[in-house]
Parts: C-alpha cells; structure tokens; sequence
C-alpha cells in the first residue's frame, strides 16, 4: 500500500495537486534554462529582453555548424571520451584491485595504515596539488591527455577504494575458498570470481568517475591549457572570450556541450541514478 | 596458468605506465626534416587572422624556417603556465607592462642589444620599456612592435550631426555629457565595467594628467604616497558614472555590461563616447563596420595646454633566455617589421608603429596625431603595478561604493598604499637595493 | 575472518597481495603525497611560478592572516557553502517528500530533476549568467544581481543548489523509500499525524540520510570554482572570490606562486579538519540508530 512521506496512508488515488507542482516546478527550473539555451543557439539575432519567451520567426541552426567549428568540437569530444573511457576502465581494473589486497588483509598493519593513507586522500583539495602538478608533470612529459588520465585514476582512487572495500565485506571469503581449493591462484581466483561479484560496484564507480571527469575542467586546464589540445568544458573555457557578443554562436556551443551527456543519460538514465544513489549512500 | 609472472609483470606495468612518456617525449626545436622551427606566441587574440596570414606567408617563402604564431586567449595565463613548466616558446609577444617587468625581473628574457633590428625602433618606445623594469635594465629585453594610445573614443558622425565640439577641459566634458543626457537619445558614455581591466582605460588617461610621471617609482624609493595623488582621478571616475548607459532604458548598468558589450553598444550608437583605447577599434567594428570611429585626448588636465595622451608598447617581441636558435628568430623579427606586413597589422588592428618608416596611420589617430608628433604622450600607469594587486578590481570597488564620495575615495586610498607595500616588498628591496649602488 | 586471510607474509598469496599494493602506493604518492609536499615546500618561498625564488620562512603565512583578498575568500567561501548546504537540504528534502509521494508520471520527474547533475558546471553556469544578465532583469526591470557586490553571492549559491539538488533529492528518496511500513503504523496508533509524524516519525529514520547530504554537499561547495570562472571572474569588487578560484588566479597567473601555495595549505588543514570532525559526528549519529 502506497503512503506519503508523512507516513499518511493514501488510497491509490492519484495527488494531483503535487504532481501539478512538480511539473510546474520542473517547467520553470529545469525545463526554462534549457529550452532558453535552445532559443537562443537557433535565432540568428541574440533575442532582446522578454523576447526570448516567443518562437524564433525562422530556425537557423548554421549557430551549430560554426559553433563546431569554433570549438573544434569533434576533436575536443573524441579527447573528453578517450580521457573519460580510460580513467574509467583503469580505475575499475586497479581500484578494485587495490581494495582485494587492502580488503582482505585489513588485519594487517601495513594494508590497514595504506587504507587510511590513500582515504586521507579524500581531503586533499585539488588546489594544494594543482600548482606542484603543473611542475611536475611537465618535468615528466605528462603534462598531456596522459597526465590528465594518470591523475584522475589517483584522485579518485580514495573514493574508489572506499566503495570497493565496503563492498567487499559483504562478499564470503567462503567463495574464494572455494576457488582456492580447485586450485586457482589469488590472482585467477580476484578475476574469475571475486571482479565479477563487484559489478554493481563497477557500475558505480563508473558513474561516479565517469561524470566527475567528463564535466571537470580544473585538471585539464592546469595540465595541459594552452597545449592547443581541448577537452569539451576546456574548450568551451578556452574559446568563451572569442564569442565575444555573438550569444547565439555561445549557446550553439553551449548546447553542444551539453548534448553528449544529455543523450547519455536518456539511454542510461537507470544506471546512473543508481550509480549515484550508490556511491553516496555507501 | 601460473599466477606469480602474470603479477609482477602486470605490477611493473602499472608503475611503468606513469614513467612511459616520459621515455617518449621531448623536445624539439627542429622539425624532422632539419628546419628550425621558431614558435612564438603572442597576447593579441584579435590580430590571430593577421598573423596566420603573414605566417602562411613567411613559411611559403623561407625553407629552412617554420614559424608558428599562437595567439590564444588568455595567452598570459598560458605563457606563465608554460614558464612554470619550464616550456618556454621562442618569442612571445606581449605589452610593455607589469607581466614584462615580472618576466624580465625572472630572468627569461634574452638581451637582445645584438638584433640589428633594434637600430629601427623609435627610441622613445625603447625608452618606455626601460622604464617600466622595476630598476632599469643594461640590456634591450623586448623588441617594440606596435604602440597603442588611449583616451576618450567618440562618434564622430553623431558628434558632427549634432554639432557637439571636443572637450578640452573637464568642464567642458561634463557639459557635454549634460547636454547629452537633456537629450535623452543617446547616454554619453557606454561602460562595460563587469570586466575589471577596462576600468584602467579611462583610469590611465585620467590620472596620467593629474599625477607626476614617475609617481610609482618615487613611491617604490620611500618617496611618496599614491594617497596624496590619486584621490582627483578617483572623483572624476566617479564623477563619469553618473554619464554612463544606465541613463537608456533597457541597458544593463555599467557592471554589468562587459567589454564586448560596450563594444558592441558603442558602436550601434548607443553612447557618443567610449573611454577605452585604439585597441578597442577592431572589436567595435565587429559590431557596426560602417562606424566611424575617432579619439581625442582625455580633458582632465588643468591647462588644456598641458593634456597628455596614454601610449604604451602595446605589442612587443620577447625572446626567450633559453631560445637556442636566435639568429632564425631575429630573421623572423625582421619579416615582421617589413613595412608591407607591419601596415597590414597597422590597417587591421588600428595601430601605431614602433619602428622607423613612412607609415599611414588610421585615421582614428587624427584627432591625436599633433600629441603623437610632439610626444606629448606617456605610459599606461597600469604598466607598473602588480597584476596580483589587481588593482582594476580595487577601482570597481571604488567606483561600486555607494557611500558618498570622500568616504569611498578615502577606502581606496588607504587600501591602496597598504596594498601597495605588500604586493611590491620583493620590488621595493631590489629599488632600495639598486639605488643603494648606484 | 576465515583462515584463508591469514597467510604467512611469505606466502605466495600474500606476495600477490603485496605486489598489487605497492605499485598502487607508489601510483598515489607519485601523484597526490609528493605533489602535496612539493606544495609544502613552496609555501615556504616567493616563488612565482617560473624563474629564481628565495625561501622566505614563514612569511607567506604571516601575510596570509593579514590579506584582506584572502580573508575575504574565506568569508565568501564558507558563507556560500553554508547557504548552498542548508538551501539544498531543505529544497530537496521537501522535493523528496513531493517525489515520493503518490503522484502521476513519477519515475519522469524523477528522472527530469536529476537532469542538473549530469551537466557540466561550467557550461551551467555560462548559461545561468546569461539568465542573471539578461532575462531576470528584464522580467523584473531591476539591475543584474551578478553587476552587484552585495548579490552576486546570491547568484553563485543559485546555481549551487540547481545543480546539487538532484543528487540530494535523489538519495533523500532512496532514505524516505527504506522507512518500513510497520513503523508509520505504530505511529498511527499513537496518534501521530502529519508535521509530528515527520518530525517524530519520518526525520529520525532518515538522518543518516541528512548527514551524508550534508557532508557531501559541504564538501564540494567549499571547492566551488567553474561557478566563479563561468559567471563572475571573483567579481565584482573582488566580492565572489572563492579559495580555489583566488589560488588559481593568482598562484598562476598572478604571480602568487608560493603565497597562494601556502594558502592552499591552510585550505587542505582546514578541509581535513572540517571533514574529520563531520565524519566523526556521522559515525556517532549512526551508532545511535
């Protein structure tokens, strides 16, 4: 039986005053921001005042076209989706690696001290680190999309290692021995049993990495700005002055860089709220 | 399968994977088929088409040098990135300003005393550049290209179509400006505050008139305070909101309209004036071709006699220290200064030439042609203080107060000196250190 | 823990555990721990970034306590955080409630307000700037509060919140939807309705809920930086400079290098202890329930 938040029983009727609310509230909030980027990227002239709130007498979608081109859109996507698609699958491989070796062995003095070391990590601001990683990944010949995919797997290893640890408790050391007494090594027995067992973990930090570094603009623009070479928000950082006035030109941009996750999220919508709920919970 | 190989393989891999590239890249100055390639990255974002053109150009006609001009934006973030990574470009080009002093005061600059080149710059913009170091330099650190000057950009069509005369004095401008707001067509003066750094336009040709010259210097040396000069020029900003867009409805007020903004608003004739430099000129034509543009010299002396106009380095070559192929350089610096290619830059980005030589010049400058001739001109103040400061910042707060005058006046100025001191201590002791020898 | 675990360190079970860990140490403390002690050390010089630098004790840190640019980025950091963390509690915290109760086209509203979190702050941002710029004053005929150094707070903390809301609400739901049936009942019996119940009833059992989102929340506003980049630059009057913007700005381009070094030292001592005391409050509150 269904019941309200506030613990009131209800029939199955609907409540159509909230619903009506919510899609008011999600009309304005969500909604308005987004159809305005619209708006705006297929008029040929920047709407003036309240303007915006009619239909644009002729679509002109060139604003897309020049706005590609501007951004050097697909190069700087290719970029965001090689940057994001590795951090991710390595961190996957590695994390979940590290918490095995850590997880199990959380008795031992030094895995114990190492958990606590890399969780520290987790306080470590980026902007202690941004300045000392300009040098020094320079000084390595990293300061390129490498570098960038280097550091994402180490900043969000504590955050990575947290989720697989905790889950990992829940798993039985029962089925390791298992594997263990049919011969497997503890290297065969993480890949054929216990990886497989994390997979709502990896989708997890999947979601979580793969977001956090599609959207971040911070690490690259240190690491590799001015290098020539862009992720999306870089780009869209980098080329914002040269829009100068020109909004529809910006908003064109702007829905572009928007767009790949948009279309991501109508497709995986399930598992990336999920993803989220998950990591945060735990 | 045996576990232990696959897991120690598997481990070097992983520490491995950080040190590879490392292994992998390099630099090179030379391209693979033995040309020197000279990679110069300039500040001017909006002279980038002028420059990949003369790029093309050069390396259509020359065979053993590639030349590559950058001019991205935010380009002096991107060339101090670049220093911190120790990867410095060839050249850069920048203003003769407090980056330049920062830069020469680090020691990245190569003394560029033996280009022949130097022979053919107009001493008075050498002489700019001297004075701008922290305590002046032996050697030549920065070829001059191109100057700029700034003062009060008008629109000379509706100037004429009303009959409106120049202003010489202060009053004169604020009768102007009276008149224009009884008008009520247009506002006198377009603002596009909300970007901090073209507050110091109408700041430099205000104050330049009303401070002695080396004012900064005198007060690195222990000598003066800022508080006893600055307080006129501060009323006067002051003073000018009062003229600005907010008078139109509709407008966004001055903070809140940017740069490209005000630009753009100028030039379809929303304001008579615009304080903001010659640099400006390409932007507003951006938005309105078919104005024309025209500049007079800032009022604000007392002696219309003794009016000054603000003229900087607003471009200059650089070499880097570590730059190990200078003779290819210098024949780069030569290319640029041609007088063909040099008027092409001149005609685009409505400049002023550093060097020697017969040159049209826009017909913007007219209006201030005679102070340009009789040098009645001086350096951006901005030029020597501390970007850190952020001393545009400290003016838009100035200017944002809204207790009455003397009270946000004197916030500022007493803010100012303070801050001062502390973002110049590094500058003071090697002034104090200087003269101590000298 | 079962025997298995316990092997000898010279096992070849635990060589294989050792030869993971140490790789991924040396990968962390390559990255994060020497960058950070790297940082420590310039704090310690005038560096600017670039060219020669002397060491100069503990200058930095003094002149941190007396710049009023960096006190008021502390100012302006935490007032936002603390605004952004309340507001965003409170409004999804309601929204849950809304979301969670029996309404038509659920799982697409649902759906539609977690919209926010998957964009990238930066482009949100370039269009809330817009929005502030141009429509809202155009609808209110007042003055963009981004043009204004008293308001402009007020902007950054609206897209703040826009963009936290959705995972909040999103783990407000998830709190509401584990809160057993039986318990509502008891409740009934005893008379409780609708403010009491929640408060009584409903609250209790969802504060873990309420402390994650507050922790976590907090956390990523006290970093607020592509907000700043996107709408305001730090101003105006300097008024929006947050911590991780200020020691961008001026670490790098400024000119800052070690002082900005050394105020991101003060920053971390600060996130550390701020998360370490939450943390211990989270864990006491959960050893409660």
């Amino acid at each position: 039986m269904a019941k309200d938040a506030f613990g009131a029983k209800v029939k199955e009727r609907v409540n159509w005053p909230i619903t009506a609310g919510l899609i008011l509230l999600a009309l304005i909030v969500i909604i308005f921001p987004l159809y305005m980027a619209v708006r705006i990227a297929v008029a040929d002239k920047m709407p003036t005042g309240l303007e915006i709130f009619t239909l644009p007498e002729t679509w002109d979608f060139a604003n897309f076209l020049e706005a590609m081109e501007a951004t050097q859109f697909f190069t700087s996507f290719m970029n965001s989706l090689l940057i994001t698609v590795v951090a991710v699958v390595v961190s996957i491989l590695i994390h979940s690696l590290a918490a095995y070796a850590i997880g199990r062995n959380m008795e031992r003095r030094v895995f114990k001290w190492s958990y606590l070391f890399i969780i520290a990590g987790m306080y470590v601001p980026f902007a202690i680190l941004m300045m000392p990683l300009v040098k020094q990944t320079a000084i390595m010949h990293l300061d390129n999309m490498v570098g960038v995919m280097i550091l994402y797997i180490v900043f969000y290893m504590p955050m990575n290692v947290m989720l697989y640890t905790g889950y990992l408790r829940n798993i039985p050391v029962a089925l390791e021995e298992a594997a263990r007494v049919d011969g497997a090594s503890t290297w065969t027995t993480f890949w054929k049993v216990i990886f497989p067992i994390m997979k709502p973990m990896h989708a997890t930090v999947a979601v979580l990495t793969g977001l956090a570094v599609w959207n971040d603009v911070m690490t690259p623009l240190v690491i590799m700005g001015g290098s020539g070479v862009y992720t999306l928000p870089l780009a869209q950082m980098s080329f914002q002055t040269a829009f100068g006035t020109d909004y529809p030109l910006a908003f064109a941009s702007y829905l572009l860089a928007m767009l790949p996750m948009i279309i991501f999220y109508i497709f995986a919508q399930k598992q990336i709220i999920g993803g989220v709920t998950n990591g945060a919970v735990k | 399968m045996t576990a232990k190989p696959i897991t120690r393989r598997h481990a070097l891999g992983l520490s491995a994977a950080a040190l590879s590239s490392v292994l992998f890249a390099g630099c090179t100055s030379e391209t693979a088929d033995g040309k020197v390639q000279v990679e110069i990255v300039s500040y001017k974002q909006e002279a980038k088409s002028i420059f990949d053109q003369i790029q093309a150009d050069f390396n259509a006609a020359h065979d053993d040098i590639v030349l590559k001009i950058d001019s991205p934006a935010d380009a002096v973030t991107i060339m101090k990135t670049r220093f911190v990574r120790e990867n410095y470009p060839d050249v850069i080009g920048i203003g003769g300003d407090g980056d330049y002093a920062n830069f020469v005061d680090s020691n990245i600059l190569a003394d560029v005393s033996d280009y022949e080149g130097i022979g053919n710059v107009k001493k008075s913009y050498t002489d700019i550049l001297k004075s701008v170091t922290y305590v002046p330099m032996e050697g030549i650190y920065g070829v001059p290209y191109v100057a700029n000057a700034a003062g009060m950009l008008y629109n000379v069509d509706m100037f004429e179509e009303k009959g409106w005369s120049i202003p010489e004095t202060w009053d004169e401008l604020i009768e102007l400006c009276e008149e224009i707001k009884a008008e009520g067509e247009v506002a006198p003066f377009y603002l596009g505050y909300l970007d901090t750094w073209t507050i110091l336009s109408p700041w430099n040709s205000v104050t330049v008139n009303m401070v002695p010259s080396d004012l900064a210097r005198q007060v690195n040396a222990g000598k003066a305070k800022f508080a006893d000069y600055y307080g006129e020029p501060a009323r006067r900003m002051r003073q000018m909101l009062q003229y600005s867009q907010t008078l139109l409805p509709g407008e966004p007020g001055p903070f809140a309209a940017s740069y490209n903004d005000a630009c753009t608003s100028f030039a379809n004739g929303k304001s008579a004036m615009y304080p903001c430099g010659s640099f400006a000129v390409p932007q507003i034509l951006t938005g309105n071709p078919d104005i024309n543009v025209g500049m007079f010299a800032m009022p604000s002396a007392d002696d219309p006699a003794d009016r000054i106009v603000v003229s900087g380095v607003d471009l200059q070559w650089c070499v880097a220290e570590t730059c190990p192929h200078k003779e290819a350089v210098f024949e780069v610096l030569d290319y640029l200064a041609e007088p063909e290619n040099l008027q092409t830059y001149l005609d685009d980005q409505r400049a002023i030439p550093c060097v020697e030589g017969d040159f049209t010049l826009d017909p913007l400058f007219d209006g201030i042609q005679e102070f340009l001739d009789e040098d009645r001109v001086l350096d951006y103040l901005d030029h020597s203080y501390q970007s850190a400061m952020a001393v545009d910042a400290q003016l838009q707060t100035m200017l944002l107060d809204e207790r009455d005058d003397d009270t946000a006046i004197a916030a500022f100025l007493e803010r100012f000196d303070t801050d001062w001191l502390r973002y110049n201590r590094d500058v003071i002791r090697k002034v104090q250190e200087y003269e101590s020898q000298h | 823990m079962a025997t298995l675990t316990k092997g000898k360190v010279g096992s070849g079970r635990m060589k294989t555990f050792y030869a993971i860990l140490i790789p991924v140490l040396i990968l962390f403390i390559a990255f994060n721990t020497f960058p950070l002690l790297t940082g420590v050390f310039y704090s310690f010089t005038n560096s600017k970034g670039y060219g020669a630098f002397d060491i100069v004790g503990l200058q930095n840190y003094l002149d941190l306590f007396s710049d009023a640019r960096v006190g008021n980025s502390y100012l302006f950091t935490f007032k936002v955080a603390v605004v952004a963390t309340i507001l965003t509690n409170v409004i999804s915290l309601l929204l849950a409630i809304a979301l969670s109760s029996k309404i038509k086209f659920k799982s697409a509203l649902r759906g539609l307000f977690f919209v926010p979190q998957i964009l990238g702050a930066l482009v949100v941002g370039y269009v809330f700037s817009y929005l502030f710029t141009w429509i809202i004053p155009a609808l209110t005929g007042t003055e963009s509060i981004l043009a204004s150094p008293d308001l402009a707070w007020i902007a950054i903390v609206v897209v703040l919140v826009w963009q936290s809301c959705a995972q909040t609400t999103i783990i407000y739901i998830t709190g509401l939807s584990s809160v057993p049936e039986d318990v509502y009942e008891a409740g009934s019996l005893d008379g409780a309705t609708g403010w009491n119940k929640f408060r009584y009833i409903t609250l209790p059992l969802i504060m873990p809920s309420v402390t994650t989102n507050m922790v976590l929340v907090m956390k990523n506003m006290l970093m607020v930086f592509d907000q700043i980049v996107a709408m305001t630059s730090g101003g105006p009057s300097q008024s929006t400079e947050s911590i991780s913007y200020l020691i961008y700005n001026n670490g790098l381009s400024g000119g800052q290098f070690g002082f900005q070094c050394a105020n991101a030292v003060m920053f971390f001592i600060l996130i550390a202890v701020i998360s370490i005391v939450q943390t211990n409050f989270l864990s006491s509150k959960e050893e409660q329930l």
